[in-house]
């Protein structure tokens, strides 16, 4: 999937997706080749993008688990017969693995065609091209997928074995002829047929005739057999059966291969099938894993979602037995975001940029129900989208320079999802940075949801102002110390969904009661409530 | 009668039932060298396992059983197969003819392409390229008992041994005329690696230090610096990154031990290289003296023990 077409690289790491191009990842190399080619629809498209969308979203439900495992697992063991198809339409002879391959290749259409049959908006790929040419290769299948260029393929493929069999057992029984009366001559029990060492002690005359000396040395003679005229002679008829053998088999290798020439360009755009049938499965696979819906692709640039998920830290914690908030959240202008630290704000900003990124490759979105316009870019700015430690700018100046960058390259169909703008600056200069940025990004009409801690940024922008509910009561310290308790103490007690907020009221951060709670020492902990009473 | 394609089966046998004797269903032959007589040995135990009746399937580290050797283009013993053996190498290196029973294509890479499972079908010589990785080659060796074969041959090499790590092969060691300058030397080098390859299992009464991954010559000078008297235990003997005369100097200083030995049965000796020749019976006597392991000459069909 080219997500690089709407997406930079530190905007594809802040939303996590890697993992998004894994779990949407096929299986076999057919569609590895389509799903590296998968690019996102225009926004003129997105009725295609919709009705893409539509289609996967209806065959999660049309599919179960164990029909997409079998297709899968056909899929996976099915070797890439495209370079035999390409050699073949190049006039090639195909080798016998080519031929093993365009077997397998067959088989597993067929075996996908059967597992799917009679699942509703899939249709059946085999034609007749592929028949034909399984019929042709069926007569070399041994046991369930061996091939053989059986003698079945051709009489005079049979009769060359049987010839080159007889030349080779009057080769056997004339060189051993010669082999015996050697090993009588040396009164040896075992004789080589090639190279062999024969002690000069043991014999004390000459060598006997059909003895070849290779090297001498003072203690024994390397050795090898020389043939009679007999032998040399059952040798050159054996040698003849042997090409004769050779050229009906490459005979028939000719014929197979001429019969894949013919309908190269039907099984090429098989293999292109069998490649988009393996993304559509792995699609709805995912669809499935993630319970996603059908957006609705609207003409304009806005997200408007209940019941959403970013998947990853969903699947993250149901690894850990916990539960997921999914959120509700509307975004057409530009929108701050507030809430307590862990309380899910960079989450919420992930949720909008996933949503929209899966919306524009067409694919269904993890929600209940969701309506999302076609962004051309999406682009992450703050925490998590920074690559780069260290270096000669500080980390404000890195914000700056990517702000830059990206207000140049913004249009009306950009989405800006802001994590934390300005937070290392003082908070009155930030704050007030914030506040022109929410200004230049309506002048450019920029779709952009923008968390921060800063007070103060919606009311004084006019910008819809969603805040993370945040704590319920009062936080307690996990008895055990240990950070995993923490954390589930935190769960336990955090509201994580969001809600517009109709006044300007500052939302209770809770900082100090969760550096409490993740271990910071009492004594600090003490003196930073007396210093805020 | 027929000829017994260039191998000694006497030989051939004497190897095969001391691995089999050792409970191996697998046989891993290592050269100390090139052109010491490694697929020799190797053909001398197919031929042997031909003629008991065990269906077979071969593999190598590496390529073998080509006409002429790639490097120096001197001529190399071919591999002679029998109907039912089974081969896993590089598609590329298939022959025209005779065609064999192609079983699977799998993933495994190499120069020549990738790795296939094919089934001989007519009486032939065949070269083998096998995959490049320890973890290919035991993958293969995997596949051979499922396509049912009864045992497996692999025709290693000296900087592959890590091809034996989590294996539970019988290892036969191949020396030769053509590796050293003297016999000495020839004797010392085959005397490292089977000591390497031989250090005994560990005895957990005893105090021990486990060292995670491979015995590195500075880990080991640093150890017998600090004369520690402990048993030095690296997981398998392919861990031991010091090989030769070094080896056999750390040998005598640290208690080496392994968690998982192997099986060292025997050692094939080919007195003749091609540019020296050693005098056969000593030789072989001078390798068995070394290695405490019985020796077989595949040339003059002599052993020593």
């Amino acid at each position: 999937m080219k997500f690089e077409r709407i997406v930079d690289a530190a905007t594809a790491a802040a939303l996590r997706l890697d993992w998004f191009r894994d779990h949407l990842a096929p299986v076999s190399v057919y569609g590895e080749r389509v799903f590296a080619a998968i690019e996102p629809f225009a926004p003129q498209a997105r009725l295609a993008a919709q009705a893409s969308a539509h289609r996967i979203a209806a065959l999660a439900s049309a599919f179960d688990d164990a029909l997409i495992d079998a297709v899968r697992d056909v899929l996976r063991t099915t070797p890439d017969a495209l370079a035999a198809i390409a050699r073949a339409s190049m006039g090639d002879h195909l080798s016998d693995v080519h031929l093993l391959e365009l077997m397998r290749f067959a088989d597993a259409v067929a075996r996908i065609d059967a597992i799917c049959a009679g699942v509703a908006g899939i249709e059946p790929m085999a034609g007749d091209a592929l028949r034909e040419v399984a019929r042709a290769l069926e007569r070399g299948r041994t046991g369930t997928s061996g091939f053989y260029l059986a003698d079945d393929f051709d009489d005079g493929l049979a009769r060359a074995r049987v010839a080159l069999a007889g030349a080779q057992a009057e080769y056997d029984a004339a060189s051993g002829r010669c082999v015996a009366e050697i090993m009588g001559a040396l009164h040896r029990d075992d004789l080589p047929e090639d190279e062999f060492i024969v002690m000069r002690a043991d014999v004390p005359g000459a060598l006997p005739q059909g003895v070849r000396v290779v090297r001498e040395t003072p203690t024994y003679w390397l050795c090898a057999i020389e043939l009679d005229d007999a032998a040399r002679a059952a040798l050159e008829r054996r040698d003849a059966a042997t090409a004769a053998h050779a050229n009906a088999e490459e005979r028939v290798r000719a014929q197979l291969s001429a019969q894949v020439r013919e309908h190269a360009d039907a099984l090429e755009a098989l293999a292109s099938a069998l490649g988009e049938r393996d993304v559509l499965v792995a699609q709805v696979r995912f669809a499935r894993l993630q319970r996603c819906c059908a957006p609705e692709v609207v003409a304009d640039t806005s997200i408007d979602a209940e019941g959403a998920r970013f998947s990853p830290l969903e699947a993250a914690l149901a690894r850990e037995g916990r539960a997921y908030t999914p959120i509700a959240l509307r975004l057409d202008d530009v929108a701050v975001l507030t809430g307590p630290n862990m309380g899910g704000k960079s989450v919420c900003l992930q949720t909008c940029g996933a949503l929209a990124v899966l919306a524009s490759f067409g694919l269904p979105v993890p929600a209940q129900r969701a309506r999302v316009g076609i962004f051309e870019s999406i682009a992450w700015l703050g925490v998590g989208g920074d690559g780069e430690v260290g270096g000669l700018l500080s980390s404000f100046a890195r914000e700056v320079v990517r702000l830059r960058d990206l207000l140049d390259r913004s249009s009306e169909r950009s989405l800006l999802l802001v994590d934390e703008f300005a937070r290392t600056t003082t908070p009155y200069e930030g704050k007030a940075l914030l506040i022109g940025l929410i200004e230049r990004l309506r002048e450019r009409r920029v779709r952009a949801l923008i968390a921060t801690h800063l007070d103060g940024i919606a009311r004084a922008s006019g910008a819809v102002h969603y805040a993370v509910r945040g704590l319920r009561g009062v936080l307690q310290k996990a008895p055990s110390g240990n950070l995993a308790d923490a954390l589930a103490t935190l769960a336990a007690s955090m509201d994580y969904s969001v809600q517009v907020v109709g006044s300007e009221e500052i939302p209770h951060t809770d900082a100090i009661a969760l550096a409490s709670l993740l271990g910071l020492d009492d004594r600090l902990i003490d003196a930073a409530r007396n210093a805020l009473t | 009668m027929r000829a017994t394609n260039g191998v000694n089966m006497r030989v051939g046998m004497a190897l095969l039932d001391r691995a089999r004797a050792s409970g191996a269903r697998s046989i891993v032959v290592i050269g100390t060298g090139k052109n010491v007589g490694k697929t020799v040995a190797v053909r001398a135990i197919a031929q042997a396992a031909h003629a008991r009746g065990l269906r077979l399937g071969l593999t190598s580290t590496g390529r073998d059983g080509e006409g002429v050797d790639i490097v120096d283009a001197m001529p190399k013993p071919r591999l002679f197969l029998r109907a039912g053996d089974v081969l896993a190498t590089a598609r590329g290196s298939l022959p025209d003819a005779p065609a064999t029973e192609v079983l699977d294509v799998s993933k495994l890479a190499t120069a020549a392409g990738s790795v296939a499972f094919v089934r001989v079908r007519a009486d032939a010589c065949y070269e083998i390229v096998g995959p490049p990785t320890a973890a290919g080659v035991r993958s293969c060796i995997d596949r051979f008992f499922d396509f049912g074969c009864e045992l497996a041959i692999v025709d290693g090499a000296v900087d592959r041994v890590a091809v034996l790590a989590g294996g539970d092969d019988a290892v036969v060691v191949a020396t030769g005329a053509a590796d050293a300058s003297t016999l000495d030397e020839a004797v010392a080098d085959v005397q490292a690696l089977v000591r390497r390859l031989s250090v005994p299992a560990y005895d957990a009464r005893e105090p021990f230090v486990r060292i995670d991954g491979a015995l590195t010559p500075t880990l080991a000078r640093a150890l017998a610096q600090a004369r520690d008297q402990r048993q030095i235990v690296v997981m398998d003997p392919t861990q031991i990154a010091i090989t030769g005369h070094t080896f056999l100097g750390v040998n005598e200083r640290l208690r080496l031990r392994c968690e998982r030995p192997l099986r060292v049965v025997a050692v094939t000796a080919a007195s003749i290289g091609r540019e020296r020749y050693f005098e056969p019976h000593a030789f072989a006597r001078a390798v068995a003296e070394a290695t405490g392991l019985p020796v077989y000459d595949v040339y003059a069909a002599s052993a020593a023990a």
